[in-house]
């Protein structure tokens, strides 16, 4: 395997190349843009991929509802506002059960707000739409897990048919970093959702409300027992500690680093990231809780991680946290956090 | 020396002093990891790459303080004051206004008179930045571009302070 030096947006874009995908549709936004230009320069040298810069978000993403559906490996990135107008398609892809692949690149919000980075898009990749927010959505903490978490994404969304969201920021994207990606990975093949003249009817409107209620039963069925396959965590240091960081994306890179420098003082802490933010790893963190009943989360946003901690609990935990809406968390910052809080 | 922050307003070349040492440093066999960080500017606004360098595998890209902080103009100076720490060493471009005037030193070449007062920092610091290195690279980057002359003088200017 070779030593790279590459940046976030470089190894997400090798991942869709190395996971089959053929067509990329996308409008550029800060701070997900290279994704569509390094796309664009890969078109330029492999003939067998595709792009299209559509006008906005809406289209981008409803070019992808169309392409899925003709059997096409195909993806769009985005973020912030982006993310927002991108719910229409999304939603869309939640009540055909398409396989639908997006890769979010968080910035600062409300509304324009900062165009580097935050965590503030977890509610919006998991339940933007008009729906239940049955979707997959991956939070990678470094660049080989954003290359892995590509690659699953695009297994998981072909596999089990949910909208499968890479849910990333501008710092993971945008650092350029010396890697050695391991990219032996097996690829769930794509496959037609309509052959050509088939008729098929794959329906996102219902005339009677309890037809749509059948329906929506059976979404919760496949996703629950999607959710038994893929939802995934890291637990790092838990087994003797007596507070357990909570922390997703590359906050839990900082976290573990924190956690390290916090072991050698003494302090008996750990770490528990959730891979998978939906289907949320709530089973390991209810084990993981009644040993440790005492969880810090830590996470830049004003608590959207914490809401879904709370929600997977299902044993009586002490929760506190460190919340810091679109700023980045520095690895002292959670150390002097601990340390104030957790004598 | 692990953290190193260089800032400047956008347009200065900060982004391009960042590339070339880190490019040197991977070369080198080191762990390396830059971030860039910038407003809405395309111009005009602050600049900033955030760089680690470490024999050690890098987990995360940003840091609190500054082990080198390199301020190429006031509100980069302004933006940066809270990455400074007791150890920090600062090299700021309002201490080198006479200099930069001897050496005669052209406002577009600034940046690469910076690299070389950087690259005489951490050549010390054995994190596989050599004045060589850094300038076969500047050599390979810019030669066939406008102004290289300029540059190399420039880059050759910033090599002869002393820094001690």
């Amino acid at each position: 395997m070779k030593r790279q030096f590459l940046t976030g947006h470089e190894v997400a874009v090798l991942a869709c190349i190395d996971a089959g995908a053929t067509h990329m549709f996308g409008y550029p936004i800060t701070p997900g843009t290279e994704i569509l230009t390094n796309w664009i320069h890969h078109t330029q040298k492999n003939k067998a991929l595709e792009y299209l810069q559509t006008e906005d978000e809406i289209a981008a993403g409803f070019a992808v509802c169309g392409a899925v559906m003709a059997g096409e490996k195909t993806f769009t990135a985005t973020a912030g506002p982006g993310t927002v107008l991108m719910q229409d398609a999304l939603s869309m892809a939640d009540g055909m059960r398409l396989p639908f692949v997006c890769i979010v690149a968080q910035r600062g919000g409300p509304s324009s707000g900062t165009v580097i980075y935050s965590q503030q898009e977890v509610n919006l990749a998991i339940h933007g739409g008009n729906g239940e927010g049955m979707r997959l959505v991956y939070s990678p903490s470094t660049v080989q897990e954003l290359y892995d978490m590509t690659r699953k994404t695009f297994n998981g969304a072909w596999k089990y048919r949910f909208p499968s969201v890479v849910l990333t920021d501008g710092f993971l994207l945008k650092t350029r970093q010396d890697v050695v990606l391991n990219t032996d990975y097996p690829n769930v093949e794509a496959e037609p959702l309509v052959h050509e003249k088939e008729y098929k009817h794959i329906r996102n409107i219902y005339t009677v409300e309890e037809e749509l209620y059948e329906v929506l039963q059976e979404h919760k069925r496949d996703f629950d027992a999607m959710a038994k396959e893929v939802a995934d965590y890291e637990a790092y240091k838990t087994e003797d500690a007596e507070v357990v960081i909570v922390a997703h994306g590359i906050v839990g890179a900082a976290t573990k680093a924190a956690v390290d420098m916090l072991r050698e003082s003494g302090k008996k802490v750990g770490l528990f990231r959730p891979k998978t933010l939906s289907p949320f790893p709530a089973e390991a963190l209810n084990n993981l809780a009644e040993h440790c009943p005492s969880l810090c989360i830590v996470e830049s946003s004003m608590g959207q991680l914490r809401d879904l901690v709370k929600q997977a609990l299902t044993v009586s935990a002490e929760i506190h946290g460190l919340y810091k809406p679109a700023v980045g968390i520095d690895v002292e910052e959670i150390v002097s956090f601990i340390q104030e809080n957790y004598q | 020396m692990k953290n190193i922050l260089l800032s400047g307003d956008g347009g200065q070349g900060v982004q391009l002093i960042a590339k070339i040492l880190c490019s040197v440093a991977f070369d080198a066999e080191q762990h390396v990891t830059s971030i860039p960080n910038y407003g809405l500017e395309q111009r005009g606004g602050v600049s900033l790459n955030f760089i680690q360098i470490d024999e050690a595998p890098i987990v995360y890209p940003k840091f609190k303080t500054a082990d080198l902080l390199l301020i190429l103009s006031p509100q980069a100076r302004e933006r940066t004051i809270q990455f400074v720490g007791d150890n920090t060493i600062v090299i700021d471009i309002a201490d080198y206004a006479e200099v930069i005037k001897e050496a005669q030193v052209p406002r577009r070449s600034q940046n690469i008179f910076f690299l070389g007062v950087l690259t005489t920092v951490l050549e010390k610091e054995n994190i596989g930045i050599t004045k060589d290195a850094v300038l076969i690279l500047l050599e390979n980057m810019l030669s066939k571009k406008a102004g290289w002359e300029e540059n190399k003088k420039s880059f050759e200017a910033g090599l002869h302070m002393n820094l001690s």
